[in-house]
C-alpha cells in the first residue's frame, strides 16, 4: 500500500515522463483543494469563536448565487440535521445496586418490559418496546420511547424487577421509582439511526393499512415520505467521507458520537451519478448521554395499530476540508430520489412505483400510474431546520468543536436477506 | 341513567355519553352525542325540554396542541378536506377551521397525540 503522498509523487512522476506540463498542472489543481483547511485549524477558529458557520440550507442558497469555489472560501463548517422516528433506538440505565443486592432477570419501567440480560443493574430499554397490558385490556398506547421521553423530562418512573436468588445476590423481587438523577448511566445507544435516504408508502391494495409510516389508505389514498431529503445528514455527505467512528454529533439536544455502523448499514445500494442512493442505503450507531438531552428533541410517539417509537433530532457538522464538501453539500431536493413502494404486498420485497424526486415529495403531491396522490412526510422538516440551525449557534459559541474520525465506516458491506427466494430491494 | 332509557326506549335515540358532572339530588351536566332518526330528534330534544331539562347543542371541534406539535405533516395525508396542511415554506403546520368536517382522522394518526377533539 501507499501512503496518499507517495501515490502523489509517483503520479507526477508518471506525468512528467509522459505528459505534458499542462497535464501536471491539471493534476496539482485536482490536489489543490485537499489542502483548504484542517480540521484543527477550524476547532481553533471555533475556539476564538471564529468560524464561519452555516446550515445546509443557507449552503445551497449561496452555492446557487455565487458558486462552489467561491462558497468553500468562505466558510469553515457546514450543519445538518434530521427530526424523524428512529425506532431503531433506545437507551441503557444502570440502577445502582440494592441492599441486599439483586441480579435481575426481568424488569419493567413503567409497565414496559426493559431487557436485563447482562450486568446484575444494567438494563436495556427499547424505543419500539410496547407496554406489557393484561389480558382482555385494550394495549395502552404507550412504549419504550415514551419512558425515554418522561426520564429526560425529569419526570418519575415506577420500575417493577424480578431477580434471580444467588448466594451473591439474594434478593427476588424489587420495586422503587426512579428519575434520571437516582441512576447512574442513563445513555442513549442506537443501534440504526440516519437511514441514508428511505422510501415512500403507499398502499396499492383495497383495505386501510396501519404501518409504521403511520396509516397508509386504500387505492394509493395517501403517499408517506420519511426522510427530510436534502437537508438530511447523510444525503450531503453520500460516501462517508466526513462521517466515521468517534465523530461528534447533535444526539437529542445533547452531545453524541457515531460509534459505528448502524444495522442494516448498506452502503452498496445503487446511486445516481451525484453518489446519492436512490433507496435506503448508509445508517448509522448512534451513542449519547441522555441526561444531557432535552424532550423537545427526544419524543416517544406512537403508529396506531402499529406500536411506539422515537423521535429524535440528530445533527451532524461537516467541516470544508475542501471543495468537494461544498460540491457535495450543494444537492438539491430535485437532485434526490426514494422509491415508492407498495405496503398491500405484505413481502420482504414489495413492489416499487418507481422513483420520485424529494421535490416532488415536497410538493406535497405526486403522480402513481397517471393519478394524482397526496403526499406527506414523516420527518418534521421544521424540526430538522431546528436541529442544524442549534448545532450552528454552538459551534459559533465555540462549546461545540470538530473531531477526526478514528476509523472509517465500511463502504462495502453487503446486505444479506434472512431467506433465499427474492433478492434485496431491486428498483430499475 | 333514567333520560338516556326514555331516549332509547320513547324515542329509539341513542345517547352516547361523552362527560357528566353529576351528583344525586343536584342540578348536573351531562355532555351526551345523540343519534338517530332527525325526527326522533327534533322530538326527544323538545321531550327533555319539557322536563325542564336545559338542552343547548355544541358542536365537535379539533384543538391541536401547539406544545406537542412537532411538526411532522403526518395528519396531512389523511385530511380529506385539507384543513391540515404544512406551509409549503417554513413546513409548519396549519389549520384552516372553516375546511374542517371534524371527521376526526387526524386523531388517530398524530403520533405524539397533539390532536383532540373539543366539545
Ligand atoms: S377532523 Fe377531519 S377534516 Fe378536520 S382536520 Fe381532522 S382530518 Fe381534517
Ligand atoms: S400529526 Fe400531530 S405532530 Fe404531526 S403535524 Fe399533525 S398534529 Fe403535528
Amino acid at each position: 500500500m501507499l501512503n496518499p503522498l507517495q501515490q502523489t509523487v509517483l503520479q507526477l512522476g508518471l506525468y512528467l515522463f509522459t505528459g505534458s506540463l499542462e497535464s501536471v498542472l491539471a493534476y496539482l489543481d485536482l490536489l489543490l483543494p485537499t489542502c483548504m483547511r484542517t480540521i484543527a485549524e477550524i476547532n481553533e477558529k471555533i475556539q476564538q469563536q471564529k468560524a464561519v458557520v452555516w446550515t445546509v440550507e443557507e449552503l445551497k442558497a449561496r452555492v446557487v448565487e455565487q458558486g462552489i469555489a467561491a462558497v468553500a472560501k468562505q466558510v469553515d463548517v457546514i450543519t445538518t440535521g434530521t427530526f424523524e422516528p428512529m425506532e431503531a433506538s433506545g437507551a441503557i440505565l444502570n440502577l445502582g445496586h440494592t441492599d441486599p443486592p439483586i441480579k435481575i432477570r426481568r424488569c419493567w419501567l413503567d409497565g414496559v418490559p426493559a431487557y436485563s440480560g447482562f450486568g446484575a443493574v444494567d438494563l436495556f430499554l427499547g424505543a419500539a418496546q410496547s407496554t406489557e397490558t393484561p389480558e382482555g385490556e385494550e394495549p395502552r398506547e404507550l412504549g419504550g420511547g415514551h419512558v425515554i421521553e418522561a426520564l429526560i423530562g425529569g419526570k418519575t418512573v415506577h420500575l417493577r424487577a424480578l431477580g434471580q436468588v444467588t448466594d451473591c445476590y439474594p434478593r427476588a423481587s424489587f420495586e422503587t421509582t426512579i428519575t434520571r438523577d437516582t441512576i447512574n448511566q442513563f445513555y442513549l445507544f442506537n443501534p440504526r439511526n440516519l437511514y441514508q435516504n428511505f422510501i415512500v408508502g403507499v398502499n396499492g391494495g383495497d383495505r386501510l393499512l396501519h404501518t409504521y409510516l403511520g396509516p397508509l389508505q386504500p387505492r394509493l389514498g395517501n403517499a408517506v415520505y420519511s426522510n427530510p431529503g436534502a437537508i438530511a445528514p447523510l444525503f450531503n455527505d453520500p460516501k462517508l467521507q466526513l462521517v466515521g467512528v468517534g465523530t461528534r454529533i447533535f444526539l437529542g439536544g445533547g452531545i453524541g458520537y457515531i460509534t459505528w455502523e448502524g444495522t442494516q448499514h448498506f452502503p452498496l445500494q445503487k446511486r445516481l451519478p451525484n453518489q446519492t442512493p436512490i433507496g435506503p442505503a448508509a445508517t448509522l450507531a448512534l451513542i449519547g448521554d441522555a441526561k444531557q438531552m432535552s424532550t423537545r428533541w427526544v419524543r416517544g410517539c406512537y403508529f396506531k395499530h402499529y406500536g411506539p417509537s422515537l423521535m429524535l433530532g440528530v445533527g451532524v457538522p461537516f467541516p470544508v476540508l475542501t471543495e468537494e464538501v461544498v460540491a457535495h453539500c450543494a444537492v438539491q431536493d430535485q437532485d434526490l430520489v426514494a422509491p415508492v413502494v407498495d405496503f398491500s404486498i405484505p413481502r420482504r420485497v414489495r413492489p416499487t412505483f418507481g422513483l420520485v424526486s424529494y421535490a416532488q415529495l415536497k410538493s406535497g403531491r405526486i403522480q402513481i400510474e397517471g393519478k394524482p396522490v397526496r403526499v406527506a412526510p414523516l420527518a418534521s422538516i421544521y424540526l430538522s431546520r431546528q436541529v442544524a440551525t442549534e448545532l450552528k449557534a454552538w459551534i459559533e459559541a465555540g462549546e461545540f468543536t470538530l473531531t477526526e474520525a478514528v476509523a472509517p465506516i465500511t463502504s462495502d458491506r453487503t446486505f444479506l436477506p434472512q431467506d433465499v427466494w427474492g433478492s434485496q430491494m431491486v428498483m430499475d | 341513567m333514567p333520560v338516556t332509557y326514555r331516549l332509547a326506549k320513547d324515542f329509539n335515540v341513542a345517547a352516547n355519553i361523552i362527560r357528566a358532572q353529576v351528583a344525586p339530588n343536584q342540578i348536573g351536566k351531562l355532555v351526551v352525542e345523540l343519534s338517530g332518526d332527525i325526527d326522533q330528534l327534533d322530538a326527544a330534544i323538545e321531550w327533555m325540554r319539557s322536563q325542564e331539562i336545559g338542552v343547548s347543542s355544541s358542536s365537535r371541534e379539533i384543538v391541536i396542541d401547539e406544545e406537542s406539535c412537532v411538526h411532522c405533516g403526518l395528519c396531512t395525508g389523511v385530511c380529506p378536506t385539507e384543513a391540515l396542511t404544512l406551509d409549503p415554506t417554513t413546513f409548519r403546520l396549519a389549520f384552516a377551521r372553516s375546511r374542517c368536517i371534524v371527521c376526526e382522522q387526524c386523531v388517530a394518526t398524530c403520533p405524539v397525540e397533539a390532536i383532540s377533539v373539543n366539545l
